[in-house]
């Protein structure tokens, strides 16, 4: 439809643009300054603080983990994640009410209530090891993201595509593996990616859930903002927005951006 | 039972540790509300609680104006131009939180752009401090919530029908007349969502009032963390978290409510 | 006040696809004129054409002396009843019809007063206060119908109106606004796919094939007269016979198939008779008789459907296959040689293409 839309509304939408593009481009600026303080526009150019990433082992160490984590804590939120979904769209009628409203709590309670909780419990109180409370946060974390889009997914999926499946003969085990499953295979990517991304860059459940030599990249980032003011923290920025720009693409790829915004 | 896992997983590592951290602030010796008390005594706790409010409802007044604006452009923009605006409202809201934040410590630090941008026009003589204000970690939450106040907003208004907006243009409304009189009051439940989404987000954040308002503007979210990491306290530490959740569980009830029975599409 | 509408060598592209060409149409004042065709067809791109949901690409459209061409689609004045009623679903039925005296700055008590004489006339003042959401389908249409109404248009526009109503509301509504628009006497422009609903309603039908008005007359020329083998076909004339004039006699008109089938026509029924001409009938139009001295074309019969009131057989002739009815009193069996006699009754005279 041919609206035409108020000049001053496409001047405050060019405003805004720039307002959300900006700052990650002066982030970029930063990352390759020589000077050994943040500056924007660059001095001169240098790649130096993209080695100095690696040459600081706290940051090694962290990125490692942060991988560690959010690959497995997404993992298994999938696996618990799936069979749950499964269950609140085909069985919705049988299931208590109060099923689906459980499966939101991780997102209702605050994050850093989540962190602190299982720092109090967990850590301390059970003595589980940082490493692993650190999974269990993020596992919880991503758990309502991972059920939400499955569901989504699962919603317009025709069962009795199943039904027909079971009626030829396949079992019902093998039925989900060879006939659900590979109808929501978009649903669990996107599921994945949106997980794996939430958890790279949390920050609430991981502030309490870190120990010596455990720690995850974004609260090292806070850390070592708090000592240093240089542009390692731009070059490692500069890293993670690349990280976003290669899942972005892999959505676009896979599933098409449109996606995203569902 | 295929729910099981996910059920047993929330309820021992969700549920019981939450439940756990409140009933901490009901089990002190000396009576059942003193944390409470304790908290609502201190003038410094009264401040953070009613900063973080503030705040959190400044930005999410100004994010769902730009919001909805901007949405309302980006919905009306051709196919092709409307997936760029997208992918560039996407990209900052898969970027962590930590890196947007920390972005504006360079624009707005001493030595940061705005000062430098201000001197160089001769605005100001010496640099500012818009560092660790209250000014500072709104812009910064705003900066980190408009894009999904965007996304959210499209999806709202996407969901309107043209034809309702073609009506009204048939019966003589002007494009302006059509955004007031029909789009908005039919983007309110969604509106609503979306400002809870953001107050709740603001309200229970870390890592932007942390960088940007520092120990001088506590939040409730660094206010937490003090005083569990840095006093030891505990006790104090709970019950600032069983504040937040009374707080955000309230929000998130009410206002869900008011949504669903402003919804004229549900009937 | 009413208007005539005349739309002037119009021609529309969704982008580079051409899907209205060189179109042109004028309804009369007052008159009720309505598109039909099958979908993508035009004829909702010619309705939102002049909605000013749609910029023509070249040609112009006039609203009485106005050229409504340019101006933006509030500022047209045309009511429009949409298939989906449209109704807002935030505002009360009374409000929803008020909607476009608002637009209009007329004071709040006035709006309410003529919204509610409006909702009154179509027999909706007792729900006045009701969401739409708590109305049925044919009271949205009532409403929407109402709404566009109240603000007097010059021109009315209906898109395909009644397609989600059940086939007996949609009987008693197309009476219903049949009667409205006589009565305000307002110009309108009506677009329907259903072929009863086009020829009860209107005054002059309008048969759009890809972009193109294939023929423009009253419903009784058409159903009686169409101008063309897309016109025939569209209106139940199912069997076009390719025939050559071989001998005149008087009014009695001798012809005969490519393969040798003889017909007799008389010019007095079916007027003037050119010596190359497509004989169109309908199935109804060819009698089946096993009489072996009629003259008609030779056929076998094929399968036999029940209808209710007659047979109805596929044949196969020299001409191709045909499709006629046979009384229910005289059953062929599938296989039998008989002849197929046009009734001139059933029939029309076309060009060839």
């Amino acid at each position: 439809m041919a609206t035409r839309i108020h000049p001053l509304l496409i001047l405050m939408t060019i405003v805004v643009y720039i307002f959300l593009i900006g700052p990650l481009i002066i982030i970029f600026g930063a990352s390759v300054s020589d000077t050994t303080f943040l500056a924007f526009p660059p001095q001169g150019l240098t790649l130096h603080w993209f080695e100095n990433i690696w040459e600081i082992s706290a940051f090694r160490r962290t990125i490692v983990t942060s991988f560690q984590v959010a690959l497995l804590g997404t993992a298994m939120a999938l696996l618990i994640g799936i069979p749950a979904a499964y269950a609140l769209n085909r069985h919705r009628i049988q299931l208590p009410g109060w099923l689906s409203t459980l499966f939101v709590l991780p997102i209702l309670i605050p994050e850093i209530v989540i962190g602190f909780s299982l720092l109090r419990s967990i850590n301390v109180g059970l003595g589980v090891p940082v490493f692993f409370a650190l999974l269990i946060g993020h596992t919880l974390l991503v758990l309502p993201y991972v059920i939400r889009v499955i569901s989504a997914s699962l919603a317009s999926f025709d069962f009795s595509i199943e039904e027909a499946a079971i009626s030829l003969g396949s079992r019902p085990v093998k039925t989900f593996f060879t006939i659900v499953l590979p109808n929501v295979r978009s649903g669990i990517l996107a599921a994945f990616i949106l997980a794996f991304i939430t958890s790279i860059n949390d920050v609430s459940v991981s502030l309490f859930l870190t120990g010596p030599g455990i720690s995850t990249l974004p609260i090292q980032i806070l850390a070592h903002v708090e000592q240093f003011f240089d542009p390692t923290i731009a070059s490692v920025s500069v890293l993670l927005m690349m990280l976003t720009i290669i899942v972005m693409i892999i959505v676009e790829r896979t599933l098409g951006l449109t996606a995203v915004t569902k | 039972m295929l729910s099981t896992p996910a059920t047993l997983a929330i309820s021992l590592f969700l549920i019981i540790p939450v439940a756990a951290t409140i009933s901490v602030t009901f089990s002190e010796p000396e009576g059942l509300f003193v944390p409470y008390s304790a908290f609502f005594d201190s003038a410094f706790q009264r401040t953070v609680l009613w900063r973080t409010f503030e705040v959190a409802a400044i930005a999410t007044v100004v994010s769902v104006v730009f919001g909805l604006l901007t949405a309302y452009v980006v919905s009306r923009c051709p196919p092709w131009m409307k997936s760029v605006l997208i992918v560039l409202a996407v990209f900052p809201l898969l970027t962590g939180v930590v890196v947007r934040s920390f972005a504006w410590l360079i624009i707005l630090g001493r030595n940061g752009i705005l000062n430098n941008f201000l001197q160089w026009i001769g605005a100001i003589e010496r640099p500012l401090s818009m560092l660790y204000t209250q000014t500072s970690v709104i812009v910064a939450l705003i900066y980190i919530f408009v894009p999904l106040m965007i996304l959210v907003l499209i999806g709202v208004l996407e969901n309107i029908p043209d034809d309702l907006l073609q009506a009204s243009s048939s019966l003589g409304a002007s494009p302006t007349a059509t955004f007031f009189q029909v789009v908005l009051p039919l983007a309110v439940p969604g509106l609503i969502v979306g400002a809870v989404l953001v107050f709740t987000a603001s309200f229970t954040s870390y890592a932007t009032p942390h960088l940007l308002g520092g120990s001088r503007q506590m939040m409730m979210g660094t206010f937490l963390h003090q005083r569990a990491m840095t006093s030891f306290d505990w006790v104090s530490a709970s019950t600032v978290a069983a504040i937040m959740v009374v707080v955000i569980v309230t929000t998130v009830l009410v206002m869900t409510r008011l949504a669903r029975r402003l919804n004229p599409m549900a009937s | 006040m009413t208007l005539p509408l005349s739309i002037d060598q119009i021609t529309a592209h969704y982008g580079t696809t051409k899907v209205l060409e060189d179109l042109s149409l004028t309804v009369g004042d007052g008159e009720l004129v309505s598109l039909l065709g099958a979908s993508g067809c035009g004829k909702t791109t010619t309705l939102r054409l002049v909605a000013g949901f749609l910029q023509p690409t070249s040609g112009a459209i006039r609203l009485g002396d106005k050229d409504l061409t340019r101006l933006p689609a509030h500022g047209r004045d045309i009511g429009l009843v949409f298939q989906n009623y449209a109704l807002f679903p935030h505002l009360s039925v009374k409000n929803n019809v008020a909607f476009g005296l608002k637009q209009r700055k007329l004071a709040s008590g006035e709006r309410d007063k003529r919204a509610l004489e409006m909702l009154d006339r179509v027999g909706l003042a007792h729900l006045a206060d009701r969401l739409p959401g708590e109305l049925s389908g044919g009271q949205k249409q009532r409403v929407a119908l109402a709404r566009a109404l109240v603000i007097e248009p010059p021109l009315l526009m209906f898109d395909e109106p009644l397609s989600n109503l059940d086939a007996k509301l949609r009987v008693d509504m197309r009476v219903e606004i049949r009667q409205l628009q006589r009565a305000n006497g307002t110009t309108a422009l009506y677009v329907t796919h259903d072929q009863e609903e086009a020829f009860s309603i209107s005054d002059r039908v309008a048969i759009m094939n890809s972009g193109r008005i294939m023929q423009l007359d009253t419903p009784e020329t058409l159903y009686q007269r169409p101008a063309n083998k897309f016109v025939a076909h569209f209106v139940g004339f199912e069997n076009l016979i390719d025939l050559q004039v071989t001998a005149r006699d008087g009014e009695m008109v001798h012809a005969q198939t490519h393969d040798g089938g003889k017909i007799t026509l008389s010019q007095e029924r079916l007027g003037a008779i050119p010596d190359a001409f497509v004989l169109a009938t309908r199935p109804d139009g060819l009698v089946v008789t096993n009489d072996a001295s009629a003259t008609g074309l030779p056929a076998t019969l094929g399968m036999r459907t029940y209808l209710g009131r007659a047979y109805q057989y596929q044949c196969q002739t020299g001409a191709g296959q045909l499709i006629a009815n046979g009384s229910l009193a005289t059953p062929f069996e599938s296989g039998a040689q008989v002849t197929l006699v046009p009734n001139p009754d059933q029939c029309a005279i076309l060009q060839p293409e």
